[in-house]
């Protein structure tokens, strides 16, 4: 179920005419700061954990508490910025049996839904990468702070399930299939929605 | 043959370690020359991982060998001019270090390369040194610097002991070779 591009701008569009009509009730947007903020992963080659971090990324958060009907998370991630620590593992990851950055450039991870749990508030939402889309539920940690908030957050996906390292290189002893991300955001209170385009 | 070495021979343990290691060498520099020119895939990495065990394996081994020959009388040496003597000696001294240097190396820019090291799916190793692109570049030199080292003193070491053999008909060669009956 991949739908990159338009319908996602004609979804922003419906989004903004919605928060337009009725700006009242929208939860308050956050920008991450990217200084403060990292998105990494921990993955596993030959039986030896990894560690990568991805620096270039857009966060979108528009969150309350108590006001979870209208939050949602957006996260747009250049996978190009990808370090591994290892050049050579970076080039493979670069190519079309991985990320395919050339074809894919970037990823992206969208709430459809936050419901509160007694553990916290966890979001359903789509993470699509390398064009395929994949319905996760992403529990997360918020805690609100001076000027904004934090959010803090692990998941563990399969890279099977977005095609990446598929028919050679499923083999498990080479490359483990499941890998651990780590999301840390540090997020900054925006005051006013910034002008849609 | 006995275990251990006698005045006049070496034991089986040392000729061992000798044919084993040359049989190891000779198969972790073949993968090595043949792996590095591969597309990346996936058999490309278990192809590295093969020359990388190999090559953790002759490390392992060159501690037990130095360990042992530590703790083994040495076959007097055949009458020979005191230069070959003072030859034969830097030639063994060499061979030693390259049995450590080479390997180490290896292991070295594995490390600095970023890369795992697992010894034949059992044990990972820990890294030697951070990632680091700078010494990735000198290990890797120097990996294969050493090898080349390695071939030419193994050639000349070859050489001494066939003419050992077949010029001064001395028992040099046959104290070392991997047959059995000539132990005396």
């Amino acid at each position: 179920m991949t739908l990159p591009g338009r319908p996602s701008i004609l979804l922003t569009v419906l989004g903004s005419c919605a928060l337009a009509a009725a700006p009242a009730v929208a939860a308050p947007l956050f920008t991450a700061v990217p200084a403060q903020s990292s998105l990494g992963f921990v993955g596993t080659q030959q039986g030896e954990k990894f560690t990568g971090a991805i620096r270039d990324f857009d966060a979108r958060i528009e969150y309350a508490p108590d006001d979870l009907a209208t939050s949602k998370l957006e996260v747009a991630i250049r996978l190009k910025s990808m370090d591994t620590k290892s050049p050579d593992r970076d080039q493979a990851l670069a190519t079309a049996d991985w990320f395919d950055f050339a074809r894919f450039p970037t990823a992206t991870f969208r709430t459809i839904a936050i419901r509160a749990t007694p553990g916290g508030p966890v979001g359903d939402a789509d993470l699509t990468i390398k064009g395929h889309t994949k319905r996760v539920a992403f529990p997360f940690a918020w805690k609100a702070a001076a000027g904004g908030a934090t959010l803090d957050a692990r998941l563990t996906l399969d890279r099977l399930d977005f095609g990446l390292g598929a028919g050679d290189w499923a083999d498990e002893s080479m490359v483990g299939r499941k890998v651990d991300v780590v999301v840390h955001l540090t997020l900054a209170a925006t005051p006013a929605k910034p002008a849609k385009p | 043959m006995p275990l251990r070495s006698t005045a006049t021979s070496w034991g089986a343990v040392t000729r061992l370690f000798h044919w084993g290691m040359l049989l190891l060498i000779i198969g972790g520099i073949s993968v090595g020359l043949y792996m590095t020119d591969l597309p990346m895939s996936p058999q490309k990495l278990r192809v590295y991982a093969l020359h990388k065990s190999v090559g953790l394996t002759l490390l392992g081994l060159a501690v037990l060998r130095l360990l042992w020959r530590l703790g083994e009388r040495r076959p007097a040496a055949a009458p020979m001019p005191a230069w070959q003597e003072r030859a034969a000696s830097a030639t063994h001294v060499l061979l030693y270090g390259l049995m450590f240097a080479i390997p180490l190396s290896g292991w070295l820019f594995n490390s600095a390369a970023g890369f795992p090291l697992q010894w034949f799916h059992l044990v990972n190793l820990p890294a030697l040194v951070a990632a680091d692109p700078a010494l990735k570049v000198l290990a890797r030199t120097a990996h294969g610097f050493g090898v080349l080292l390695l071939v030419v003193i193994s050639a000349v070491h070859a050489a001494a002991a066939l003419k050992h053999h077949f010029i001064d008909r001395d028992r040099t060669l046959r104290a070392m070779l991997p047959l059995p009956g000539d132990s005396k």
